[in-house]
């Protein structure tokens, strides 16, 4: 049982952790992406859906890259 | 190669790609299944269970493909077509192995009183038993690399990770592959596998694979012998113009280890780094078009004079100062900066 409960605590975590990057990733696209990367200067909805799973997964490195104030890009 | 982003750079040629590929997923599974339904036990085997082999194998199957292309393309240049498009190779794979691992973990654990997911992880603990090891578990981390994969295939994050951190987290392909071949060989010891077939299907890719990637390894070891070049001062002669093919180029290599390549066109040659700044292809198998040096395998594009991507691209690789005499061609040993102008020497 003990098993059960330490797995299901490890597997919120990363629940926890997705949830975060998802947050994240509304925000960084809504305000930060084009201050770190000029190539998403009027860069459409489809680009912007295609890299979200990326963002949700690597959101602690992007968020480094956000707040380094990052050299854009392009 | 894009100044805005797009979510793909469709042409002709990416349109028939993934046609190819989706018809070859669908021919897969369905010839899979109706030999499988046609010739399996059907009391034991059901339609669900099937289509989860199914899956499984033609991920499989599509792995092996996507880890062939690289040497097979650097064996022979009529494999670069296949290489052009791999990434929607590679997000077709996380897409057939997540629908694989979806529909196991519904149907081996999704009818239980535990949540699905824990269930997948703890039903079996006997990870000291190679006969009923729990070899969803090396699923799971071939599929949590090739969802990294297929997530930042986009060239943004090419462009924001850096070519080097790319690189690294997309060689994980080979550690998703050894997981995978444990998770298809652990799973027939414990009676998932179906047929002893399935051993030997394994053997026979594994030994393709290692095959082919030794053999490209001895052919470019090979190349790079036969090109480089000893330095005569701080000069190195690469050898004659007329062996340089009009618009196409020479790659030689430095007793330091840079690949140039030297162009030929318009009567001059110019000679810029060998390894496009987009995914390290090689240039010099590329060619000169409209004025620029193109990349072989995605098309990016650099002024051979300055090593500069037109505007408004601002991409950039080294450059090598170049000259002619008595009809050899002699490129610098050291390279300028990236994008440093140097100038072109005339064939005279």
């Amino acid at each position: 049982m003990g098993n059960i409960e330490s797995t299901a605590a490890a597997l919120n975590l990363v629940a926890l952790y997705a949830a975060a990057g998802v947050i994240f990733a509304i925000l960084f696209l809504l305000f930060g992406i084009t201050r770190i990367d000029n190539g998403a200067k009027g860069a459409g909805l489809g680009f912007r859906l295609l890299i979200l799973p990326g963002l949700i997964a690597l959101w602690p490195l992007m968020l480094i890259r956000w707040l380094s104030g990052g050299q854009p890009h392009g | 190669m894009a100044a805005t982003y797009k979510p793909v750079l469709w042409n002709a040629h990416k349109r028939i790609y993934d046609t190819i590929l989706i018809a070859g997923i669908v021919a897969y599974l369905a010839i899979f299944i109706a030999v499988g339904y046609a010739t399996a036990d059907s009391a034991n085997t059901s339609l669900e269970i099937l289509t989860i082999s199914a899956l499984g194998a033609c991920a499989f199957f599509m792995l092996h493909i996507v880890l062939a292309i690289g040497p097979l393309a650097r064996l022979s240049p009529k494999f670069l077509p296949l290489l052009y498009n791999r990434r929607h190779l590679g997000v077709a794979l996380f897409v057939v192995a997540a629908s694989h691992a979806i529909f196991g973990t519904i149907w081996y654990h999704g009818y239980g009183v535990i949540n699905p997911i824990v269930s997948l992880f703890v039903s079996n603990p006997r990870y000291d038993a190679i006969g009923a090891f729990p070899f969803e578990s090396l699923g799971v981390i071939a599929l949590v690399i090739l969802f990294l994969m297929a997530a930042t295939s986009h060239d943004f994050w090419l462009n924001n990770l850096s070519p080097a951190v790319w690189k690294t987290l997309h060689m994980l392909i080979y550690p998703a592959y050894g997981s995978v071949v444990l998770h298809v060989l652990l799973g027939a010891a414990s009676g998932h596998g179906g047929s002893p077939l399935y051993v030997w299907a394994v053997a026979a890719g594994f030994a393709i694979i290692v095959g082919l990637h030794i053999t490209a390894g001895i052919a470019q070891s090979g190349r790079d012998a036969a090109t480089r070049r000893n330095l005569d001062g701080d000069w190195i002669d690469a050898g004659t113009v007329a062996d340089i093919p009009e618009k196409r180029a020479r790659r030689i290599t430095t007793p330091s280890g840079h690949q140039i390549a030297i162009f030929k066109y318009d009567g001059k040659v110019a000679a810029i780094s060998n390894v496009c700044a987009h995914q390290m292809g090689p240039l010099a198998e590329g060619c000169i078009k409209d004025g620029l040096v193109t990349c072989p395998w995605h098309g990016w594009q650099y002024d051979p004079a300055t090593g500069r991507s037109p505007a408004p691209y601002t991409e950039k690789v080294e450059t090598f100062a170049v000259r002619v005499k008595d009809g050899r061609v002699f490129v610098a040993a050291k390279p300028n900066p990236k994008g440093a102008a140097a100038t072109p020497a005339a064939i005279g």
